[in-house]
């Protein structure tokens, strides 16, 4: 079975490199692994669990702004990693951004991922502010 | 789902002479007369969506002001597993069943939003409940059901769920029905009755239960994002049902203005046909009622605006603020309807003698955008005031100040780090007023685990959000 490195990088600074097979997600081996990552419906509709990629084997970044913005390249995203359902919670903007749903999602190259609950706190802005 | 067919029952009559062994009390005003004083409160308390290791947890509050830990957390119940979001629950038996002998308000059926777990907390030991059964999220999925949102008891025994998505979280939502002993008994309606689906409230002396519609759990999870507004995504209808048949008869769209409709109560009197929804976004209170005359003397029901929040300017925000007022409730003896404006920080009653006609009695300003108290006891408030509870005599009224972790993290992003708080307003009934008690403070913020959010409120012997009468 094919295997993938993935780091995971918090805000705090803290960052943990996790083997993850191609058939788990990256939640499960996260877990596995005893790392703390936020979740919620583990389908792929809620977006609790976001990630933002950073990294894909030594590219450059699929996008180095935040969500909203349009110069992306969500081929990035599609070659580091395979998805088992619908990423439901995400929109386009989000997919062109980097965000990736950790419950559903298997890595296909090693990868840099941005983790923690202010990821999900990115997707969305207050509109009226 | 009747039981008045069972031998040795007697029909639900008007002067309630039907024989009270079950749970619950005889009449909302028995409720009212023989309920003692609230003295633990239930209240929802949670983690999902933060980097705190714990899971979600239902919080035992002392409410009882001679006790030493009055005002604190006695006790916590926590779940097996991390990312439920905790969010409404309900009891397995309220006074649509008092007059089933033998059956007790005992389990409370607590819902993960976010997880579509189901869990069953045996709380005979009023301060001591404990988890007894957990439905997995697998077996909700097989009906293609997620996001269960309300928990009301049907007068059997069996519990009804309103379920926001489909197993994807995509749409059409619907219910799920559980039996008495906490098993999945299947969907209770044909499904596709509804395309969107969140609270409901049943009248079954009326033989009506009317639901309302948040938007797909795709749509709300994430938070909220005026792009779903412009596409359609949120709701703006009613559904009235046919209660025994578990069939929509009339959906009402309410337009733009009642555009998120989401807490929907009926009078507490079983015959009342009269009833209120909050529209969250559109900032206004709708009053449903069933005209008799109408459609040719077949009878059908109306629903018109009745109270209009206007949006507020803010130095610090770009646009004009809604009030947003996510949650409602109609005290014990029908006479007021208490709110909350979550953005803009004001609980509110009015006078709803004649429903039609809503007539504002008080206010507070409180926490929210522009609450003129913004602290309590030195503790800054961090959020608006957002599910709220009454006591059974309508004298005290209790509020907690987190609506959904996604959405709360948008308006108020100081809340995940802070907490959520529970305050109280002591209502004068006679005059129409409330005013807030500064004395009293439950702070989530000091959870051992971390800060937490807290949500909607129950107490251990019925409420003025769940209790329905036959
Ligand atoms: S946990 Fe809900 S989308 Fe991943």
């Amino acid at each position: 079975m094919t295997s993938h490195d993935v780091t995971l990088e918090w805000p705090d600074g803290r960052t943990r490199t996790v083997e993850v097979d191609e058939n788990e997600t990256i939640l499960e081996a996260a877990e596995c692994d005893g790392s703390v990552l936020p979740y919620g419906c583990r389908t792929g509709a809620c977006g609790t669990c976001s990630g933002r990629l950073l990294e894909v084997e030594g590219t450059r970044p699929p996008n180095s702004e935040r969500a909203g913005d349009g110069d992306a390249d969500v081929c990035a995203v599609d070659d580091a990693v395979a998805y088992r359902r619908l990423p439901r919670a995400l929109k386009d903007r989000h997919r062109a951004a980097g965000y990736v749903l950790l419950c559903i999602a298997s890595p296909r190259a090693d990868c840099r991922i941005e983790v923690g609950s202010s990821v999900h706190s990115e997707l969305v802005d207050n509109p009226w502010k | 789902m009747s039981d008045a067919s069972t031998p040795g029952d007697v029909e639900p009559s008007h002067d309630h002479e039907h024989h009270h062994e079950g749970p619950g009390y005889a009449t909302p005003q028995a409720a009212i007369e023989e309920g003692e004083r609230e003295e633990l409160a239930y209240v929802m308390g949670l983690y999902v969506g933060t980097d705190v290791d714990a899971p979600d947890f239902v919080s035992v509050v002392d409410l009882d002001p001679d006790s030493d830990t009055y005002c604190e957390i006695v006790d916590r119940i926590e779940l097996p597993n991390r990312g439920d979001e905790l969010h409404h629950f309900g009891w397995n038996a309220c006074s649509s069943s008092c007059h089933m002998d033998g059956l007790e308000r005992r389990h409370l059926i607590v819902p993960g939003q976010r997880s579509s777990r189901i869990h069953v907390i045996d709380a005979q030991d009023r301060r001591n409940p404990e988890l007894e059964t957990v439905i997995e999220p697998e077996e909700v999925f097989e009906y293609d059901l997620s996001a269960p949102h309300t928990v009301h008891c049907i007068p059997d025994g069996e519990i009804l769920i309103s379920m926001l998505g489909d197993a994807d979280g995509e749409l059409p939502g619907g219910f799920l029905e559980l039996n008495e002993d906490f098993e999945i008994e299947g969907r209770w309606e044909p499904p596709g009755e509804i395309e969107m689906n969140y609270d409901y409230w049943y009248q079954p002396r009326q033989n009506v239960m009317v639901s309302s519609e948040w938007a797909a759990p795709k749509t709300y999870y994430p938070g909220f994002d005026l792009e779903d507004v412009e596409e359609g995504n949120y709701g703006q209808r009613l559904h009235f049902w046919d209660w025994e048949a578990g069939t929509v008869e009339q959906t009402i769209d309410l337009g733009e203005e009642g555009l998120i409709p989401l807490e929907v109560r009926f009078l507490h009197t079983p015959e009342s046909t009269h009833g209120f929804v909050g529209a969250a976004l559109s900032s206004n209170i709708f009053h449903f009622w069933r005209d008799e005359s109408a459609a040719d003397g077949d009878g059908e029901y109306r629903a018109e605006k009745v109270i209009d929040f206007e949006s507020r300017e803010h130095d610090d925000w770009d646009m004009p603020v809604p009030a947003l007022p996510t949650d409602i409730l109609i005290s014990m003896d029908d006479r007021y309807l208490f709110g909350s404006n979550w953005l803009h920080g004001e609980v509110w009653m009015y006078d709803i003698s004649d429903p039609s006609n809503p007539r504002r009695a008080d206010s507070l300003s409180v926490g929210g955008t522009f609450g003129e108290v913004q602290e309590v006891q030195g503790r800054e408030l961090a959020a608006g005031p957002q599910m709220i509870q009454l006591s059974l005599d309508g004298e005290r009224l209790y509020w907690t100040t987190s609506l959904f972790s996604s959405w709360d993290d948008q308006f108020y992003p100081e809340e995940s780090e802070r907490g959520s708080v529970m305050l109280k307003a002591d209502v004068d009934p006679r005059k129409g007023t409330m005013e807030l008690d500064e004395d009293f403070l439950v702070d989530w913020g000091e959870c051992p685990a971390g800060p937490a959010r807290a949500h909607e409120i129950r107490w251990p012997d019925g409420d003025c959000t769940s209790d329905v009468w036959q």
